[in-house]
């Protein structure tokens, strides 16, 4: 991870020297070595700035959005997070030819809350970024046999009214602070439906059905968008375990439609692409 | 005096509690703990570091009814809600959440507008604090003159011996809950120095610190700093830090319907949240997070100091701890100049 650092730093210096990008989006120290932060330079001399070790959990995606169109961004990322920017450009949210991305291959990262290491009961198994321009280290060999979906056995296995208790008392806990969506790099709405207050949509108070409706909804408009980076579950102060709906949905929509989300960025996402032969099992 | 009960014996205890009062005590919620309403006695733990939010919600509920109405074709009918004051106990507050209440009580007790919701509730409320035993990295309470093991503020000061809570009554209150609760045992003339030992011990943990002298003064003269943009880089404007917070107070006041019935409720609100400050015109004063962010941290540490004379922060770490993005506003205050 030290070389990954060194090689962060050299390519940020060098991009922003060149001006071959405005902002570089990478990670930076927070207030001890265990808890990084997001950071976003500008200037070359910045670059000592940067640091990565296996807390650098951030989807760095999720700051792309916040920049004037046009502006050129270098942006480095993980494998989950180079899904989100493939959805991002697909979405025409950000623009290809705009980005410079640094790609990150990387296995063993840690969850800076709780210690404990990030694997795919959380997030995408994958270690390789699947969209870059510049690799920061070499490709590792992927995990063979191990699908994201395994630690969904559980709760698949539940009858309907045992997961709707399940779930129901899961969201009991969420007290509305919105930190789910605001680290998810594909939440880019500029007004999320529960902050519109004419008509309102949402209860306010943090109720049973409004936290229900709330994550409901969220869950599906990231129906076929979501990567798998498990960004939202770690923001939750209250540890929901939000991506295992998340990997409900996502393995749902890749058995009916034979895609996974940001696996490529010529393909049409599967919301905005109709087939003849798509499976209509979706249809109630 | 001091009483004393083995470490078996808390279910007796919470139970001896329930009977005196609501009882609001830590309970295990995730992988972290929450101050919930007891029914069990089993469920309370005291084997924590402390909460994941803080204790406010027991004075100052996430949602509250304010007037309930009903609207139909023959007009609306409405009533203002009942105040829900009955006595309520709080079991195993921290002593620098303990000081949260008091910094609270000048907003909504001593403003001149008194929030009859908070002061019904506070007058009947007892508190009983528990001294830390460890530190925390991230913690600075000792910035606001707090130490671990401070009863100020507190009825009952409880500290953990290895087999044992021990406890001292500080007001009439707490002596009388005390009271009532037959299976204490007397504390020995030893329980009182192990009391006094670990009192002693709780004052000398060293938290981070933070040089507050002016400093409402220092954050009002960078108001237009380009500092902000800075600190606030990589904020996220979830509300996770305000929602966490002893001393953030600010609530929203919503009419909740459905098919006809509904309720006038104050709602906790985030200075983060981008319709905080959004007014009926569509104009949105502060769109920026910097903006948001400054006015966090200068609600804090420099309106507050101006109008209540107090910063309104305790140093209890929860919002560098929840924050996804590792923001901590020990560090933001400190680079603020």
């Amino acid at each position: 991870m030290i070389q990954i650092e060194k090689r962060l730093r050299e390519e940020a210096k060098r991009l922003l020297e060149t001006k071959e990008a405005a902002v570089v989006l990478a990670f930076g120290r927070g207030f001890d070595e265990e808890h990084p932060m997001p950071l976003i330079l500008r200037k070359p001399s910045d670059a000592e700035k940067i640091v990565f070790n296996e807390y650098c959990t951030f989807n760095m995606a999720r700051h792309l959005t916040e920049f004037p169109p046009g502006t050129k961004i270098a942006v480095a990322v993980k494998a989950a997070d180079s899904r989100a920017v493939t959805v991002l450009i697909q979405e025409g949210k950000v623009k290809r030819e705009d980005l410079i991305i640094l790609g990150i291959p990387v296995a063993g990262m840690k969850d800076f809350r709780s210690g404990t290491a990030i694997d795919a009961t959380t997030t995408g198994p994958a270690v390789n970024p699947v969209l870059y321009d510049i690799l920061l280290a070499d490709l590792l060999p992927e995990p063979k046999d191990v699908s994201p979906y395994d630690v969904l056995a559980e709760i698949e296995a539940m009858s309907p009214d045992d997961r709707w208790g399940f779930w129901s008392a899961e969201f009991s806990r969420c007290i509305r602070c919105y930190a789910c969506r605001k680290a998810c790099p594909l939440c880019y709405c500029e007004t999320c439906f529960v902050d519109q207050a004419k008509p309102r949509w949402s209860e306010k108070s943090p109720s049973a059905s409004s936290n229900m409706m709330f994550h409901l909804t969220r869950f599906y408009h990231l129906a076929g968008r979501c990567i798998d980076c498990g960004s939202c579950s770690r923001a939750c102060p209250m540890d929901i375990p939000l991506y295992l709906f998340h990997k409900k949905v996502s393995k749902e929509c890749e058995e009916m439609f034979d895609q996974a989300a940001g696996m490529c960025v010529d393909a049409k996402p599967v919301m905005v692409d109709f087939k003849v032969e798509d499976s209509d099992d979706i249809l109630l | 005096m001091i009483t004393k009960i083995g470490r078996e014996k808390l279910q007796e205890f919470v139970a001896g509690l329930m009977k005196s009062g609501r009882l609001f005590a830590p309970v295990k919620e995730g992988k972290g703990t929450n101050f919930k309403l007891i029914t069990d006695p089993q469920s309370v733990t005291l084997d924590f570091y402390n909460t994941i939010q803080s204790p406010k919600a027991v004075l100052f509920p996430q949602s509250e009814d304010l007037v309930n109405y009903n609207i139909s074709h023959d007009g609306i009918a409405s009533e203002p809600a009942p105040i829900d004051d009955g006595s309520r106990i709080i079991l195993g507050v921290r002593p620098c959440d303990v000081q949260s209440f008091e910094i609270m009580d000048r907003l909504f007790n001593g403003s001149g507008i008194v929030d009859p919701y908070w002061s019904a509730r506070r007058s009947n409320l007892t508190i009983i604090a528990y001294a830390f035993d460890r530190a925390d990295p991230v913690d600075f309470y000792n910035a606001f003159g707090i130490t671990g093991s401070d009863e100020q503020g507190s009825d009952i000061l409880m500290v953990r011996d290895t087999n044992s809570f021990l406890f001292k009554a500080f007001t009439d209150k707490g002596t009388k809950l005390l009271e009532t609760m037959p299976f204490l045992e007397k504390g020995t003339a030893d329980d009182e120095k192990r009391m006094t030992e670990i009192v002693d011990k709780g004052r000398d943990i060293a938290t981070r610190t933070l040089d507050t002298a002016e400093i409402h003064k220092r954050l009002a003269g960078i108001f237009d700093s380009p500092y902000w943009e800075e600190a606030a880089a990589a904020c996220l404007n979830c509300g996770v830090c305000t929602y966490v917070c002893p001393t953030c107070h600010c609530f929203d006041i919503q009419d909740e319907t459905l098919f006809g019935e509904g309720s006038r409720r104050k709602i906790w609100d985030s200075c983060m949240f981008s319709d905080f400050t959004l007014h009926a015109s569509g104009h949105n004063p502060r769109t920026k997070k910097s903006q948001r962010l400054r006015q966090r941290i200068n609600h804090k540490f420099s309106y507050y100091v101006e109008n209540f004379g107090i910063i309104s922060c305790v140093g209890c770490g929860r919002c560098t701890r929840s924050c996804p993005v590792n923001i901590d506003i020990l560090t933001v205050v400190e680079e603020a100049r």
